[in-house]
C-alpha cells in the first residue's frame, strides 16, 4: 500500500531509488586518529523539522526521527479511522545505540551517580515504537522485534499473522538503525569495514524504511507471496549451507534481486543466486551502506520497484549478518499498471 | 482462537530456584530472593540489592563453550530444556525430537554484559577480544545458543516490548499456532541482570532501597531480578497425537499500547482495561470467572495505583472474589522474562489451586486490599487464571489460562 524511506542519500522513495549518498569520515572511539568512511542521514533535512515540534520526540534519538518520518511517508492517505486500525511492527538490530553508548560511557567515565534519567528510557528497544505509535496515532497492536537483517522478515510475518487474525486492517512494518561510532570499533574488529585496498568490506550506514501492508485483494498489483527464515549459522561454512537450505524453499528459476554487494556474505550470495538466477541489474542503484534491518527494508522496497514485465516475480534474499538467512518472494500480479 | 492452543511443558530458572518445582515451592511458601547484588559494582547507586538467580550447571558443555555463553544464555538454556523435557520432546541425549521448532522469545537486554565489556574496552582503547564480546551481546546469539544446545532450528522471533515482552512472546506463539503457521512452538523469555539496566532503573529512582511492597500504600519502588521461563505450546490435536496430556489451555491473549507517557501508565488504567477485555473476549471468559490474577505490580507508586484502578474497572464487583498477587516482591522484576515467569506462576496456580502470597504488605491499597492473596491462604479450585504485564513505552499484555478438559 504505502512506502517510506529515510536514507543517507536523502529522504523519500525517490532518494532510495535514485539518490547517491556522500561519505563522511568518522573516527573510531578507540582510535580517534583513525577515520573511516560512513554514510549518515542528514538530520538537517527539512523533512525532520516537523518532528522536532512533537513533544514525544523532543528527547528522542535520531533513530526515532528516521522511523517516524519513514512511517509518515508510508501512511500518507490514511484517515484517522484507518490509522486507529493500523498495527505497527518495527525491526531493530542495535536499537537506540547512540543513547545507550552515551549512557554507559557516563557510567564508566564518571561513575554511577552520573547516570542520566533522561537518556535511559530512550535506550529501551521499545521506545521508538512507542514514539512512532503515539506521534502518528496508530492504535493497533505494536511490537518491537530484534535480530539481524532477518528481523525484517520476522516483522513481515508478524504483520501477516495480525492480518490473518483480523486484529488490524493494515500493518506498518518498519526497519531502522542509527549509526554510532562505537559500532565502528566492533565492525573493524570483525574486519567487516571497507578498506581502499580491498574489494570487499562495507560502509556502515543508518536510516529506516517502511512498508504498509494489508491482506492481498483482487486487483492488488504487488504482493509478498512467500517468506522463509530460520536457517541459522555460526560460521561462513554454515552460512553457505544455511543459504542453500533456505533457497531450496523457493522456485529455482526465480530471478534474484541481490543485496549483499559488499558485506562478508557477498561471496555466498554470488555463488548461490546471482550466478544462476539473473535478475534486475542492481549495480545501477547507488550503494547505501549497511544498516542491518534498514538495509533489509531498503532492499525489499528497491526490489518491489524493480518488478516489471521482464521480472514479474523476484527472489529477495535477506542475508542476516550475524544469525540466519531468509528470503522473500515478491510478485507483480498486474505488470501493466506499474503501481 | 481458531485452533485451540494447549501448554504441554514448562521450564524455569528463577531467583527462587533452578527449576519449576523449586521455584514454585519457594514462592508459595512465601520466600523471597532479595539479596545484596554482587554481580557488578553498584558503588554510587542508591540501591544495592536485587533478586539474583543461581546458574544451573550445564554439565554437557565444555568449559570453553561455557565461557562463551552470556549469563542470559546460562539462564535460558536450562529453562528451555526443562520445558521440552516436560513436554516429552527431548530424546535420551537431551536433544529436541523436533528438528524444526519455531521459537517466540522475549528479552530486553540480551547478552548486554558482553556489550558493556566491549564498550569498556573501546573506551579504554583496548582492542583485544572485542570481536567475540561485540557479537554475542546481540539477542539473536542467545537464540542460537538455545537452538544449538537443544538440537533444533527454525524461525524465531525476538520480541522486545520492554516489560510486557514475555507475555507478548507467549501470546505471539499462540497466534502462530492458532493461525496454522505451526503446530508446536517453544516460547518464553530470559533476562540477566546487567550494570547498564540496573543503573538505569536506579537513576530513575524506580528501584527501592527498602523492601519491595507491591500494592502497599508505603511502596517505594521495585526490586530488579533475573531469570528465564519457557513453555511448550501446541495444538491440542498435536499433543493428542503425541500422547501427551496438556497442562492447561492458553485461552486468551490481549495486547495494546498506552500512549499516555513513555514511562508511566495512564493514571485511570483504561488502556490496561482494554487489553484485559480483549484477552477476556478472546478466551470467552467473563471477568468474574477469573479466579487468580498474577499482577504486574512493580511496587512503584505510579504503576500500582493505575493497575489497581484498572482491576476495579475490569472486574467490577468481582474484585472482591478474585485473588491477586504480584510475585515481583519474591523474584524481583525480571523485565523481558517477567511475562513468561509470571505466566508460569499463573499456570501453576491454575493446576494446583495454590496461590502465591502477596509478600511484604503493611498497609495495602484499600481499593484492592480484599483481593490480595494472604500468606498461607488455603488452596482453591480455579478454572481460569490471568497474567498481566505493563511495559515501558506503554506496551500492555494479558494472558488467560484455562483448565484443560478433554
Amino acid at each position: 500500500m504505502g512506502q517510506g524511506a529515510v536514507t543517507p542519500a536523502g529522504v523519500g522513495i525517490d532518494a532510495l531509488l535514485h539518490g547517491h549518498p556522500v561519505e563522511t569520515m568518522t573516527s573510531l572511539v578507540s582510535r580517534p586518529d583513525l577515520p573511516w568512511p560512513v554514510f549518515k542521514v542528514k538530520l538537517n533535512d527539512p523533512a525532520f523539522e516537523r518532528w522536532q515540534k512533537e513533544p514525544r520526540l523532543r528527547r528522542a534519538s535520531p533513530l526515532s526521527y528516521f522511523l517516524v518520518e519513514a512511517a509518515h511517508q508510508a501512511l500518507i492517505g490514511l484517515d484517522a479511522i484507518e490509522l486507529a486500525q493500523t498495527g505497527l511492527v518495527i525491526a531493530f538490530s542495535t536499537g537506540c545505540l547512540t543513547y545507550s553508548r552515551r549512557f554507559f560511557e557516563d557510567i564508566v567515565t564518571q561513575g554511577h551517580r552520573a547516570a542520566s534519567p533522561v537518556l535511559f528510557p530512550e535506550t529501551v528497544y521499545n521506545s521508538p515504537v512507542s514514539h512512532v505509535a503515539a506521534a502518528l496515532h496508530l492504535e493497533g497492536s505494536a511490537y518491537a522485534l530484534v535480530g539481524d537483517e532477518t528481523a525484517w522478515i520476522a516483522a513481515l510475518k508478524t504483520a501477516w499473522l495480525w492480518l490473518e487474525q483480523e486484529r488490524v486492517k493494515q500493518v506498518l512494518v518498519l526497519g531502522g538503525e542509527e549509526f554510532d561510532s562505537a559500532s565502528l570499533d566492533a565492525y573493524r574488529n570483525a574486519r567487516w569495514l571497507a578498506r581502499p585496498q580491498r574489494k570487499l568490506g562495507f560502509i556502515p550506514s543508518e536510516g529506516a524504511a517502511g512498508l504498509l501492508v494489508r491482506r492481498a485483494r483482487p486487483g492488488d498489483s504487488k504482493i509478498i507471496s512467500q517468506m522463509d527464515d530460520g536457517f541459522i549459522y555460526r560460521s561462513k561454512t554454515e552460512a553457505m549451507a544455511a543459504g542453500q537450505r533456505c533457497l531450496q524453499h523457493f522456485d529455482s528459476h526465480l530471478p534474484c534481486h541481490g543485496s549483499a554487494q559488499y558485506n562478508w556474505l557477498a561471496g555466498i550470495e554470488r555463488k548461490l543466486t546471482q550466478d544462476h538466477r539473473p535478475g534486475p541489474a542492481i549495480g545501477n542503484l547507488a550503494y547505501l551502506g549497511e544498516a542491518a534491518t534498514a538495509s533489509a527494508a531498503w532492499n525489499t522496497l528497491r526490489a518491489l520497484a524493480s518488478l516489471d514485465q521482464h521480472h514479474p516475480r523476484l527472489l529477495v534474499p535477506i542475508w542476516g549478518s550475524t544469525h540466519q538467512i531468509g528470503a522473500l518472494q515478491i510478485e507483480n500480479q498486474k505488470p501493466s499498471t506499474g503501481s | 482462537m481458531k485452533r485451540p492452543v494447549v501448554i504441554t511443558g514448562m521450564g524455569a530458572v528463577t531467583p527462587l530456584g533452578e527449576d519449576v518445582a523449586k521455584s514454585w515451592q519457594a514462592l508459595v511458601a512465601g520466600k523471597d530472593a532479595d539479596v545484596p547484588l554482587e554481580l557488578f559494582d553498584t558503588a554510587g547507586c542508591r540501591c544495592h540489592r536485587a533478586a539474583v538467580a543461581s546458574l544451573p550447571a550445564l554439565a554437557e558443555m565444555r568449559p570453553k563453550a561455557l565461557s562463551r555463553l552470556s549469563r542470559a544464555s546460562r539462564l535460558a538454556i536450562p529453562a528451555a530444556r526443562e520445558a521440552l523435557a516436560a513436554a516429552r520432546l527431548l530424546d535420551s541425549a537431551g536433544k529436541s525430537l523436533l528438528p524444526v521448532l519455531p521459537l517466540s522469545v522475549s528479552t530486553t537486554a540480551g547478552g548486554m554484559a558482553f556489550g558493556e565489556n566491549m564498550l569498556r574496552n573501546v573506551l579504554a582503547r583496548k582492542h583485544s577480544r572485542l570481536l567475540g564480546s561485540a557479537a554475542r551481546y546481540l539477542p539473536q546469539h542467545q537464540i542460537v545458543d538455545v537452538q544449538r544446545a537443544l538440537g533444533f532450528e527454525g524461525p524465531s522471533v525476538i520480541i522486545a516490548n520492554a516489560c510486557a515482552s514475555g507475555a507478548n512472546a507467549i501470546g505471539h506463539a499462540a497466534e502462530i499456532i492458532s493461525s496454522g503457521m505451526a503446530d508446536c512452538v517453544l516460547t518464553g523469555g530470559f533476562e540477566a541482570l546487567t550494570e547498564l539496566v540496573f543503573t538505569g532503573f536506579d537513576c530513575l529512582q524506580a528501584t527501592t532501597v527498602e523492601r519491595c511492597r507491591p500494592f502497599d500504600l508505603k511502596r517505594s519502588g521495585l526490586l530488579l531480578g533475573e531469570g528465564a521461563a519457557f513453555l511448550v505450546l501446541e495444538t491440542s490435536e498435536h499433543a493428542k497425537q503425541r500422547g501427551v496430556t496438556p497442562l492447561c489451555r492458553l485461552s486468551g491473549y490481549g495486547h495494546g499500547t498506552d500512549f499516555f507517557h513513555l514511562t508511566q501508565p495512564q493514571p485511570d488504567g483504561q488502556a490496561l482495561v482494554e487489553v484485559m477485555r480483549r484477552a477476556s473476549e478472546a478466551a470467552g471468559v467473563a471477568p468474574r470467572e477469573i479466579g487468580y490474577i498474577n499482577a504486574h505490580g512493580t511496587a512503584t507508586p505510579v504503576n500500582d495505583g493505575a493497575e489497581t484502578r484498572a482491576y476495579r474497572t475490569f472486574l467490577g464487583e468481582s474484585l472482591d472474589r478474585v485473588r491477586i498477587s504480584s510475585t515481583k516482591a519474591a523474584i524481583g522484576h525480571t523485565l523481558g522474562a517477567a511475562g513468561s515467569i509470571e505466566a508460569f506462576f499463573a499456570i501453576m496456580a491454575l493446576i494446583t489451586g495454590n496461590l502465591p502470597p502477596q509478600l511484604n504488605l503493611q498497609t495495602p491499597i484499600p481499593e484492592i486490599a480484599s483481593a490480595l492473596v494472604a500468606e498461607k491462604e488455603a488452596s482453591r479450585p480455579l478454572r481460569h487464571t490471568m497474567s498481566v504485564n505493563l511495559g515501558f513505552g506503554g506496551s500492555n499484555a494479558a494472558l488467560i489460562f484455562s483448565r484443560y478438559e478433554n
